[in-house]
């Protein structure tokens, strides 16, 4: 009896596996489409723009609200990232260009390298793309674009979606764990996404939900 | 040598009148305070970045009972409430439909500018820690606070500038090393009306 109803169950995952896989097809990626290459960029914003983002961070069991200030020029991959107090006070001033990054301000708690470091690699999620071509990208027949890129340090970025559904950002480690995911929504002003949720694992663990304020391109 | 001594005394009883009159505006300007027990205003900040080509709009609303009580609120663009109840600080965001207390984020500056606010709003400005200070009888009348070794890494000087109206400041203006400033006008100031003590101890 016992016997019985293990194989129902086994036929019953066996059947939603099959029609899974049957279904699959009907939404398959057309691959590497020079086409869809611009599509990989869509949440990227080209020209040099300013921004203004209401932040709440998440970190253990304490949360924080923040202003955070953001210039950048694409062009020079150059990107300066501010982080006020709700009264205004500058908690934190950082740029990166060049490759390098120049701390001009931090105060406790925001004042550790790993956080100047961990930041910056958010803010560049999400406001640059990789500086290589994607390995791999297409677009599935609903419209949801799926782009991969490989990093130097063998960490992978993965981006998904659409302007309709919302773009997913995945940033994974050499062993193909998630480190950084990152959820954008529309409507997107001045090439920047409204709302922007970020998950960040490793090395250390909080999330961010950023609403964009002003924006200036 | 006469004339030369006729001069000097004409000078220094010329300077110890303006510091005697300076000196008589400030006893004013401190009496008009004084009577000052409790201010309702709102208040619109514009903080300018150097960063930003546009100024950063804040509004919120400001509560102060005197000597040791207040409550400094933002409105927009986020909700933020810093409360002041004797020594104690206390600092909330809104989030999620909830407070929910701030994690000790440059909770030293914080505490330093709500004892600071605290002051100006009781014409105390003479007893500053952490700035000098220097009255003008304008118009506008108007006391400069110029910040002290430490504080002049992140605040150059600040400017307070009074109302016609006694005991109430319109604006005040505060300049940051490397050209960041901040300009916060209050409005609908009321005075000495009644505040429940539970506006300085809950969010």
């Amino acid at each position: 009896m016992i016997c019985r109803k293990g194989f129902e169950i086994f036929l019953l995952g066996f059947l939603i596996l099959f029609i899974g896989c049957v279904l699959r097809p009907e939404t398959r990626s057309t691959l590497r489409s020079p086409g869809d290459l611009p599509g990989c960029y869509a949440i990227f914003p080209v020209k040099p723009w300013e921004s203004v983002h209401k932040i709440e961070a998440t970190i253990g069991g304490g949360s924080s609200s923040l202003i955070g200030v953001t210039k950048g020029e694409p062009s020079e991959h150059r990107l300066q990232s501010v982080l006020l107090s709700p009264e205004g006070f500058i908690l934190f001033d950082a740029e990166l260009s060049g490759g390098g990054m120049a701390v001009r301000k931090a105060l406790d708690p925001f004042h550790s390298p790993a956080f100047a470091r961990g930041l910056m690699e958010d803010v560049s999620l999400l406001f640059f793309p990789p500086q290589v071509k994607p390995t791999a990208w297409g677009k599935e027949t609903d419209g949801t674009m799926i782009c991969v890129w490989e990093g130097p340090d063998e960490s992978h970025t993965e981006i998904s979606g659409s302007m309709e559904s919302g773009w997913k950002i995945l940033r994974r480690n050499k062993q193909g764990k998630i480190i950084k995911k990152a959820v954008l929504h529309g409507p997107f002003v001045s090439g920047l996404a409204s709302r922007v949720e970020l998950w960040s694992f490793k090395p250390a663990s909080y999330r961010l939900r950023m609403t964009l304020i002003q924006a200036f391109q | 040598m006469k004339r030369f001594v006729f001069l000097s005394v004409f000078i220094a009883a010329a300077v110890f009148s303006a510091e005697m009159a300076l000196a008589q505006d400030l006893t004013s300007l401190k009496e008009a305070f004084r009577n000052i027990r409790s201010v309702k205003a709102e208040f619109l900040q514009k903080r300018s970045l150097t960063i930003l080509t546009k100024p950063l709009l804040s509004e919120g609303k400001l509560f102060l009972s005197t000597p040791d009580s207040l409550r400094w609120e933002y409105l927009s663009p986020l909700r933020s409430v810093m409360l002041r109840k004797g020594n104690k600080i206390q600092i909330y965001n809104f989030s999620d439909g909830f407070w929910k207390p701030e994690m000790a984020q440059a909770a030293e500056s914080r505490r330093m500018v709500l004892l600071e606010i605290s002051l100006w709003f009781q014409g105390r400005f003479d007893e500053s820690k952490a700035f000098k200070h220097s009255y003008f009888p304008g118009p506008p009348e108007h006391v400069i606070l110029v910040s002290g070794e430490g504080i002049n890494k992140f605040i150059n000087r600040i400017e307070i500038i009074l109302s016609v109206r006694p005991g109430v400041i319109d604006r005040v203006e505060i300049e940051e090393p490397g050209g960041s400033r901040t300009s916060i006008e209050f409005k609908n100031v009321e005075l000495n009306s009644s505040l429940s003590s539970e506006v300085f101890e809950k969010p």
